[in-house]
Formats: structure tokens, C-alpha cells, sequence
């Protein structure tokens, strides 16, 4: 079995890999006792993806809308569930941030995945949470 | 699974006192007290087989040594009732009754032990399951949290000029207006493209109407040559070549 990556050591994988695919994709690793990297989106209009590896898991996170942008929540919350299940590879889901609630798009994976594995579910989150938010135009402000 | 009801209680607190930073910090001390908890029944489930592995090795020689009395009492009343001696072989049988009573209770004990072995190994496997799932839970919790503070850090950022968090509605708007500068780009090179356009079109009828010198081309040039020089006035006809050919040089 390989080594799993930590935040540090994927960030550098990603940033030194010719093999990888990160065309118009902007890393940033963003130190701290438990740092994460941030990923601008170019191609995604500047989406900014959040990426942590904390053990067995690398958690990749992209912001959806305020919950504030949203018309009807419980009608928009119902929405999110159903389809959440045709989402290939990315969950939505709801948190507190900096006291407002938002709504996310997150991706998980094993933190001995390949880097090819990775930097297709960065491609593959930024394509869903644009997917996601088009998709939802009608429930959003 | 308790440890979900646990959490999902959290929530529904932390949804009136509108703090789920509060939420967070419980859940790992929740999942953390669970991995504890988890952790010490595998050690008592360990220690609980390791000595009831040793009993069952204890009740298993005896039954062996009984066995073997048994073999031995057996040959001895054989051999006794082959002399015809009734009596002794009688004594024996009563001894050889008491093994087989024995060895009757010690196979039976050896049965619960290995009954209760296996009921323990199945508990220490699932301890060790949840403990492995509760890990992998708090590994998610620690990622999460370092994302959501990675993107409250954001949100503070925007706080101060005044702007929201940057969502994915703020990307579509984005793409949105940035292919509209593209085409706005677009229609301005497609405008400049057909002015430079009528331009070339133009510069070549002129050309065709010998207006303008069109491009010069191996024909021109042979033509050029081919043309007859002009009869020249005087007899110095040497200087007057070389006039011709520099002049045609310079053409």
C-alpha cells in the first residue's frame, strides 16, 4: 500500500507533477496548524475550491451559494436531496461559515488515492458546482 | 449507530443557540469519547479471551489426562478378566467410571469455553471495526473543520471590503461576463478582419487594372528579359550594354 499524502505533500505533488492536468488551476497552500489548499478555478470563473487531507481522507470543498441567496429553503434544501444522488462524485451539504450558513459541494477520497484521482475530483468539483448552481437558478436570488 | 443520534442531537441544540462552532467541538469530543470507549472494550475483550484461552488449556490436559487413564483402566480390566480375576477387574471399573464422568463434564466445560471464545473474537473484530469507522469519522470531522476554516478565513477577507464570500453564483456571473467580453472581442476583430478585408480586395483590382505594381512573379521577370533592347544612336555599343544591364539591375 502507498504512503497517504498529508495537505503538504499533495500540494507539492500537485504543484511539481508535469503529469498532472492543472491548466489554468491556481494552488495555494494555506499554512496553519492544519493547513489546506486553496484552488482557484480559472476555467470555473475563479471558483475557489478548499482541499484539506486529514488522515484517510482528503475532503475537497467548493462554495455553492449563501444560504441568505436562497428563495425557499425548505424547497430548495428538498432539491438539494434529490439530487444529491445523481451527483457522480460530489455530495452537497450545509455548513456554518464565518457565521453564515453555505451551502457546498464536497468531494471525498482516500488519502492513498493516485494523483491522477485527485486532480480529476478537482475537475470533476468545479464542473458539478457550476453544474449545480445553473441548475438551481430558479431556487437562488 | 448511537454516535449518529448523538451528533444529530447536537445539531438540533446548536440550531437555537445559532453556534455550530459548538457543534463541532462536541462532535469530536463525542467521537473521541466513543473511540475510547471502543477501545477499552477491545482491551477487555482481549484480556477476557486470553484467559479463557488459558482455562480452556488447562480443562483440555486434564481431559487428556483423564483419557489416558481411561485407556489404561481399560487394558487393566481386559487384562484382569483374562486372568479370571473378577474381583479386581470389578474395582477397576468402578475407578474407570469415575474418568468417564470426568471426562464426560470436561468435554462439556471445554464446549462453553469454546463457545464463549468465539463470542468474544466476534466482539473484538467489531470493536475493531467501529473503532476503525469512528477514526475515519473523525478524520472527516478534521478535514472538514480545516476546510471551514480555511474558508471562514475567506469570508473574513471579503468582510472588510465590504463583499460576500465568493460562491459558484459569483463564478457564473463571472463566465457569464467574460464570454460576453469575448464576444465583444470577437465581433470587434471580425469587424477589423472584414475592413483589412475589403482593402485586399481592393488593392488587387488595382493591381489588375496595372494601377498599382502587382507582386512580381517568374513570368514578369522572364518578360522582362525578353524584351528586345533598344536600338541604340551611336557605335560605342559596349558602354551602352552596360548602361542596359545596370539599369536593368537596379529595376
Amino acid at each position: 500500500m502507498n504512503t497517504p499524502w498529508t495537505t503538504e505533500s499533495l500540494y507539492e505533488a500537485l504543484r511539481s507533477d508535469a503529469s498532472a492536468d492543472l491548466e489554468g488551476v491556481e494552488l495555494n497552500l494555506v499554512g496553519g496548524v492544519d493547513p489546506t489548499v486553496s484552488i482557484t478555478m480559472h476555467e470555473h470563473g475563479d471558483l475557489a475550491l478548499q482541499l484539506a487531507v486529514s488522515g484517510e481522507q482528503i475532503f475537497v470543498s467548493s462554495p455553492l451559494c449563501l444560504a441568505s441567496q436562497v428563495k425557499d429553503r425548505n424547497a430548495f434544501n428538498e432539491a438539494c436531496l434529490r439530487l444529491n444522488p445523481l451527483n457522480p462524485l460530489s455530495n452537497l451539504g450545509l455548513q456554518s461559515v464565518g457565521g453564515e450558513d453555505l451551502y457546498i459541494v464536497f468531494g471525498e477520497l482516500s488519502s492513498r488515492s493516485p494523483l491522477p484521482a485527485v486532480v480529476e475530483e478537482i475537475h470533476v468539483l468545479a464542473d458539478n458546482t457550476l453544474q449545480a448552481a445553473e441548475a438551481f437558478a430558479d431556487h437562488l436570488k | 449507530m448511537a454516535i449518529w443520534t448523538k451528533i444529530i442531537t447536537l445539531f438540533r441544540g446548536a440550531a437555537h443557540e445559532a453556534g455550530t462552532a459548538v457543534v463541532d467541538a462536541n462532535a469530536m469530543r463525542i467521537l473521541d469519547q466513543e473511540v475510547r470507549d471502543a477501545q477499552n472494550a477491545l482491551l477487555r475483550a482481549r484480556d477476557d479471551l486470553a484467559k479463557i484461552m488459558a482455562q480452556r488449556k488447562i480443562a483440555n490436559d486434564k481431559l487428556n489426562d483423564k483419557k489416558a487413564k481411561q485407556v489404561e483402566y481399560s487394558n487393566y480390566i481386559r487384562e484382569a478378566l483374562a486372568r479370571d480375576n473378577r474381583g479386581l477387574a470389578q474395582e477397576v471399573a468402578a475407578k474407570l467410571a469415575t474418568v468417564e464422568a470426568d471426562i464426560a463434564t470436561e468435554a462439556k466445560i471445554i464446549g462453553e469455553y469454546d463457545n464463549s471464545i468465539s463470542k468474544l473474537q466476534a466482539s473484538s473484530r467489531q470493536a475493531e471495526t467501529v473503532i476503525q469507522r469512528l477514526k475515519q469519522q473523525i478524520d472527516t470531522v478534521k478535514a472538514t473543520e480545516s476546510v471551514q476554516r480555511a474558508q471562514a478565513a475567506l469570508a473574513a477577507q471579503h468582510a472588510g471590503t465590504g463583499a460576500k464570500l465568493g460562491t459558484a453564483l459569483d463564478s457564473l456571473e463571472r463566465i457569464k461576463q467574460r464570454q460576453t467580453e469575448r464576444a465583444a472581442q470577437l465581433s470587434v476583430a471580425e469587424e477589423m478582419a472584414a475592413h483589412t478585408g475589403e482593402d485586399a480586395d481592393l488593392q488587387r483590382r488595382l493591381a489588375q487594372a496595372g494601377i498599382v505594381p502587382g507582386e512580381s512573379s517568374a513570368e514578369s521577370i522572364l518578360a522582362r528579359f525578353e524584351t528586345p533592347a533598344p536600338k541604340a544612336l551611336g557605335h560605342d555599343s559596349v558602354p551602352q550594354l552596360d548602361h542596359v544591364a545596370a539599369g536593368q539591375k537596379t529595376s
